[in-house]
């Protein structure tokens, strides 16, 4: 059953990337700007500008660019950096494993501390711990992850000199980024753990198991926790793409490599293969988190495989 | 008896790590810099095709000659040179002993191969007016010139100049200075992430340095590690917590904060770049030029050095930074404050002042497009700009744009005025930015004139001599001061700071800017 539910998801998504790839295809072209004004001399003539625009394909009709793209696409062929003057492909690859190490621990720090906090804040019915919760969940939601960083940098960088200010070399240069990324999903789970825990010790069933003398640890743990996962997942899984892609401010800060930065450059110098490249990076990460989240869903919770199904 | 052996073993151990710790320093050797924010985004070391370097690039590649700080040329790969008396000829006399970092020999053939190489790239004008290259013998050439060409040692020792390894860049292809770089310079590229940071490994077979340097070679430093961090705060605070050695380019609002500090030492050179508001002549109200003289005239440079760079570098009042000889014209025409004069010139060209401050002419408002670029000073320059030009009713809505949306206005001519810098320490900037060839960009000002052209070619083709070159240039450069086509504003100082408690760095710093020839001299602080 929860096979055949993946495989319906995993068609769905086939309308679903084709819409995003024909996006982000037009998307460049939408940004003003011009890689060929980066790369053409200064003074050059029409002659010089429509040759150089030959040589990148840029005056074939957009229709014909766009397959040819996505023909590129699925064979891995992410095609030649304008300006970066790079195979697009070793650029990615570059920068990938940066991410992916931030991405990684920045989601695995937020999943288990919100997830601890939610439930403590749920279980531990004390107002002073309850204010204390809300006010970090308001923070942690509030915040701007810049300025957090700066904050990061001044307290334990400058003040105390316990890790590097910026740069990617070893572990400790990873400790304040993935800080900076997960304090803000940290927050979030812990805000929708607190409230499915708070909405679960709500249901009948609850006083069920309270009136057949079960213990506090053993209804939290064994029935109210895979009840209060459902959303906690969800939200998690959405969070995949989302930390791949709000890393920018979080690595132009410390100084580090990475999809966001890689972005920003190429956004920067318009060159439209590379922001093509990380766009279609970031949107199957979206995707490819959203499919976890709902297959993991269905998997635990058989109303909705058999409802989407 | 066991706590004690355990104990010795500890502390023998302890000592051992620590040994092994400070041996490791030892032979490490490295030092750490930060690029300025100016030299941000190199996508590869080839000073023949890159259109930006940075100085990393001039450790990898010697030059011919060399200029100090007083604009005068020095012997480095030649040794020396001739001129013919009617300029048409150049002969090099070059170094004996030169090696290339792939052991193929530096000699004549390599220059006249170098040369051959600009053609068709971004960089072919710095060899424009050389016709051909003879080689005489193995370490003799002579440039025979298309026309004299007194801007030749200039073009030269820029880095744009750097001599690669003829066979390496004929094998590389496009992936030169990418995927490796080849040079006869003091350091070797061990690894090049883009965007990230660059590694250089000492060239131990080096001992061909220029009389800039008080070590001629090998270098001090084993390794330099040049890092790219984008945010100038993060930068400002590697310095600070001994992440990085060196930083290039100190902003000017860090250096009260980097005075205080016990362990920092900052260098202050001469700037050689001005930051100015071109003026776009095709756009109205500054098509009228009297409405372009009283702009000019709204800008108080004096206090914009004073207000927002603590005083720290000069005001600006013509195009070229002051030790140019071609900054020096006519008094009367450098760009000066008299807002009073300014509010007269407005009321000449009939727009009067307005019931909210602001002048109109009829139903129009003096209202106008002022473009800048998204860093923080230039923003906040700007937004002292715009304030200025309300004093005398005009009133300018800031808009900012990336670096490459605001070419691409520029180029579309939506603008009416910017504030922007450049950085270059030669007159023929002014060819740059006023030649009637590159209307958009960079002649940002729109501005297109016969006389202005004519000018612009005695200057740039015309002159035989250093002389004559320096009086065409005046002459061109006054004329562009006459027809207010922009508001000079500001001349910045070039600020590095490094941490004394780690390296020393030579004092006084030799050459227009900091880079190779100071890196030879950098030592570890034992």
């Amino acid at each position: 059953m929860i096979l055949r539910y993946t495989f319906l998801r995993l068609l769905m998504l086939i309308p679903v990337s084709f819409s995003i790839s024909v996006v982000i295809f037009m998307i460049v072209y939408l940004l003003p700007g011009d890689p060929i004004d980066n790369l053409l001399r200064v003074g050059s003539s029409p002659e010089d500008r429509a040759e150089l625009v030959a040589q990148y394909g840029l005056d074939r009709n957009l229709v014909i660019q766009y397959f040819v793209w996505i023909g590129n696409m699925f064979q891995g062929e992410f095609g030649q950096a304008i300006v970066l003057r790079r195979p697009v492909a070793d650029l990615v690859a570059q920068n990938l494993p940066y991410s992916l190490t931030l991405g990684g621990l920045a989601f695995l720090f937020s999943s288990t501390v919100g997830m601890t906090l939610g439930t403590i804040s749920a279980v531990v019915r004390h107002p002073v711990l309850d204010r204390f919760m809300r006010g970090f969940i308001l923070l942690g939601s509030t915040v701007p992850g810049f300025w957090l960083a700066l904050l990061l940098i001044l307290f334990f960088s400058v003040n105390l000199g316990w890790f590097p200010v910026s740069g990617a070399g070893g572990w400790t240069s990873l400790v304040l980024p993935v800080l900076t990324i997960g304090f803000g999903g940290v927050a979030l789970v812990a805000r929708v753990t607190r409230v499915a825990l708070l909405d679960a010790q709500r249901e009948d069933f609850v006083t069920l198991l309270h009136a057949k003398g079960l213990s506090s640890g053993t209804i939290l743990f064994r029935h109210l926790m895979p009840h209060a996962l459902l959303p906690v997942v969800t939200i998690l899984a959405l969070r995949i793409g989302w930390i791949l892609g709000g890393a920018v401010t979080v690595e132009f800060v410390f100084g580090r490599p990475g999809l966001g930065s890689l972005l920003i450059r190429a956004l920067g110098q318009r060159d439209y293969p590379v922001v093509q490249a990380c766009l279609l990076m970031l949107a199957l990460a979206v995707m490819l988190g959203t499919l976890i989240g709902d297959v993991a869903q269905a998997s635990m919770d058989p109303r909705i495989r058999e409802k989407k199904s | 008896m066991r706590y004690s052996t355990k104990t010795q073993i500890l502390s023998g151990s302890a000592i051992v790590a620590a040994g092994l710790l400070f041996s490791g320093a030892a032979m490490a050797q490295n030092v750490s810099i930060a690029f300025s924010a100016s030299e941000l985004g190199a996508t590869a070391y080839n000073p023949v095709a890159a259109s930006t370097l940075n100085t990393a690039t001039s450790l990898i590649y010697d030059r011919l000659v060399e200029q100090d700080a007083d604009q005068s040329y020095h012997p480095h790969l030649a040794t020396s040179w001739e001129e013919t008396a009617d300029g048409m000829a150049w002969t090099f006399s070059l170094l004996e002993g030169v090696t290339f970092h792939d052991d193929t020999p530096f000699n004549a053939a390599a220059v006249q191969s170098w040369i051959a190489s600009y053609a068709g790239t971004e960089n072919e004008y710095l060899v424009e007016a050389i016709g051909s290259v003879d080689v005489i013998d193995d370490l003799t050439v002579r440039f025979n010139m298309d026309r004299p060409e007194p801007n030749l040692l200039y073009n030269l020792a820029s880095a744009f100049m750097g001599i690669p390894s003829p066979t390496a860049f004929a094998e590389l292809g496009d992936n030169f200075g990418v995927t490796a770089a080849v040079g006869t310079g003091p350091y070797e590229l061990q690894s090049f992430e883009i965007g990230l940071e660059t590694v250089l490994v000492r060239n131990e077979d080096y001992t061909w340095g220029s009389d800039l340097s008080e070590n001629t070679g090998p270098g001090h430093i084993e390794t330099f590690t040049f890092r790219e961090i984008p945010d100038q705060s993060t930068a400002f605070l590697e310095l600070r917590t001994g992440g990085i050695d060196l930083l290039l380019g100190v902003p000017t609002d860090f250096l009260q904060i980097l005075e205080a500090e016990a362990n920092i030492q900052i260098i202050q050179m001469p700037g050689v770049g001005i930051s100015y508001m071109p003026i776009n002549v095709t756009a109205p109200p500054f098509d009228n030029i009297l409405v372009r003289q009283a702009t000019g005239m709204a800008i108080d440079q004096e206090g914009i050095v004073a207000a927002i760079y603590n005083g720290v570098g000069a005001p600006a009042h013509n195009f070229l930074i002051s030790s140019l000889p071609e900054a020096n014209v006519d008094p009367a025409l450098n760009v000066t404050y008299n807002p009073a004069r300014a509010r007269e010139l407005l009321e000449e060209a009939g727009w009067v002042m307005g019931n909210d401050g602001v002048r109109v002419m009829g139903d129009e408002r003096l209202t106008v497009r002022l473009y800048t670029a998204n860093t923080t000073e230039l923003t906040r320059l700007t937004q002292v700009v715009q304030a200025q030009l309300g004093e005398i009713g005009m009133e300018a809505i800031i808009t900012v744009f990336d670096s490459s949306t605001i070419r691409d206005e520029y180029r579309n001519n939506t603008h009416q005025l910017a504030v922007r810098s450049y950085d270059w320490n030669n007159s023929d900037i002014l060819d740059w930015f006023f030649s009637g060839n590159r209307l958009g960009y960079p002649n940002v000002s729109m501005w297109q004139d016969e006389e202005g052209q004519r000018l612009n070619d005695i200057a740039m083709t015309e002159s035989s001599t250093s002389a004559e070159r320096i009086a065409n240039f005046t002459a061109y450069h006054e004329y562009v001061l006459s027809q207010h086509l922009f508001v000079p504003i500001y001349q910045p100082t070039q600020n590095i700071a490094f941490n004394s408690d780690a390296i020393t760095v030579p004092d006084p710093v030799r050459g227009s800017r900091f880079r190779g020839q100071s890196f030879m001299d950098i030592q570890i602080v034992e």
